[in-house]
């Protein structure tokens, strides 16, 4: 079986038939711009493996060579299908750019990229409500109720400084769990970086994406709760 | 995105707002979330042993209207029924009763998931509880 991380190594150039590295942007023979390849995806695109840690600094610099490179001001004369092929790169190479940048949106990426959270998966909620943890589930509503009594203070007329001390205290541990938790992608992140480094069974690498995924969606609740803490607060 | 009226019917008029002793072993908890949203419901069911029909049904969802709206539909159609024709309410029939929009199904899906994990509770409790009496008749034999 071919493994998912494997991307096609060789494309075919389109205008002269020569083949050309998969990565490669121009084809090496006749160094016309190369459309998008069908298969594609932006670790390969920026030239990069599929890694969780990336060092920032080269990502840009790949970031700023393409950019260069394809920019529709070079291909102004062009013939339409080369325009169209840099108009195409450039603007996939600044969704590659963005996502890949930041460290949660490339964990979303990936793990779409590794087929273990599929946007349709998101979208039904399939499955959601087994895999977070039932503690973080009462925590959270705990939390609600708490923040609903904050309102009733406050609408029965309690002082700030009472409301406010209460909603600071609920804060503290999910803040802690916050810190706990970006710890916990960050291990699991590592995992994943190991794995690639030497031969892996399918199923060690569907273990790591499991525990990212569940990581992934236990943040949308820890930042929600945050999120509706700050709100109250600023009232 | 317009709520239809019986959405906004639920969402103002809960019903059966509200929590049920959750140690009474006639009582099965459901507690669910919905991560993309972080949204989160509570639904309890109280059954009653001799005839196996819920009689009481309350819930507390902290989410969106559609998810209260479920949620207070759902302890409504849960009263009177059996637990076997609890598990057969299906996040559809509660989509086409509430006119619900194709974004708003993960809502009806949570109270879905909350029927059905309030349910297995009871089931659970229930047969923990036969267990013990079991234990406890095997522990004194009778003279
Ligand atoms: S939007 Fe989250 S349950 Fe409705």
């Amino acid at each position: 079986m071919i493994s998912e991380t494997t991307a096609p190594t060789i494309q075919e150039c389109r205008w002269c038939g020569a083949g050309a590295p998969a990565d490669a942007s121009f084809c090496p023979q006749c160094t016309k711009i190369l459309p998008l390849p069908r298969r594609r995806d932006y670790f390969t695109f920026l030239g990069v493996p599929r890694r969780l840690n990336i060092d920032p600094a080269d990502l840009e610099q790949r970031f700023r060579d393409r950019s260069r490179q394809f920019h529709p001001d070079y291909f102004y004369n062009a013939p339409l299908a080369e325009r169209r092929a840099s108009l195409e790169r450039s603007s996939y190479l600044n969704d590659a750019y963005r996502t890949l940048k930041q460290p949660i949106a490339r964990i979303a990426y990936l793990l779409e990229l590794e087929g273990a959270l599929t946007p349709a998966d998101k979208a039904a909620g399939a499955g959601a409500t087994k895999v977070v943890p039932p503690g973080l589930l009462e925590e959270v509503f705990a939390l609600n109720e708490e923040l609903d009594e904050v309102r009733d203070l406050r609408s029965g007329g309690a002082s700030k400084d009472e409301w406010t001390a209460r909603l600071q205290r609920a804060r503290q541990p999910i803040e802690d769990k916050r810190a706990e938790h970006e710890r916990r992608i960050a291990e699991v992140s590592r995992q994943w970086d190991a794995l690639l480094g030497r031969p892996a069974g399918d199923a060690e690498r569907a273990g790591v994406l499991q525990a990212l995924g569940e990581l992934m969606l236990e943040r949308n609740y820890i930042t929600n709760l945050l999120a509706g803490i700050e709100r109250e607060l600023s009232q | 995105m317009a709520y239809s009226n019986k959405v906004i019917d639920h969402y103002e008029n809960p019903r059966n707002v509200g929590s049920l002793p959750k140690d009474n072993p006639n009582v099965g908890t459901g507690l669910v979330g919905a991560p993309e949203c972080g949204d989160v419901m509570k639904l309890q069911v109280q059954v009653n042993p001799e005839t196996g029909v819920i009689d009481d049904a309350k819930f507390k969802t902290f989410g969106c209207g559609s998810a209260i709206a479920s949620s207070s539909l759902a302890t409504e159609w849960l009263k009177g029924k059996t637990v076997d024709q609890a598990l057969a309410i299906k996040n559809t029939d509660i989509v086409t009763e509430l006119s619900l929009p194709p974004v708003k199904i993960h809502c009806s899906v949570l109270a879905e998931d909350a029927i059905k994990a309030a349910i297995n509770d009871y089931k659970k409790k229930q047969s923990v509880t036969a267990k013990t009496v079991a234990a406890q008749e095997k522990a004194q034999p009778t003279v």
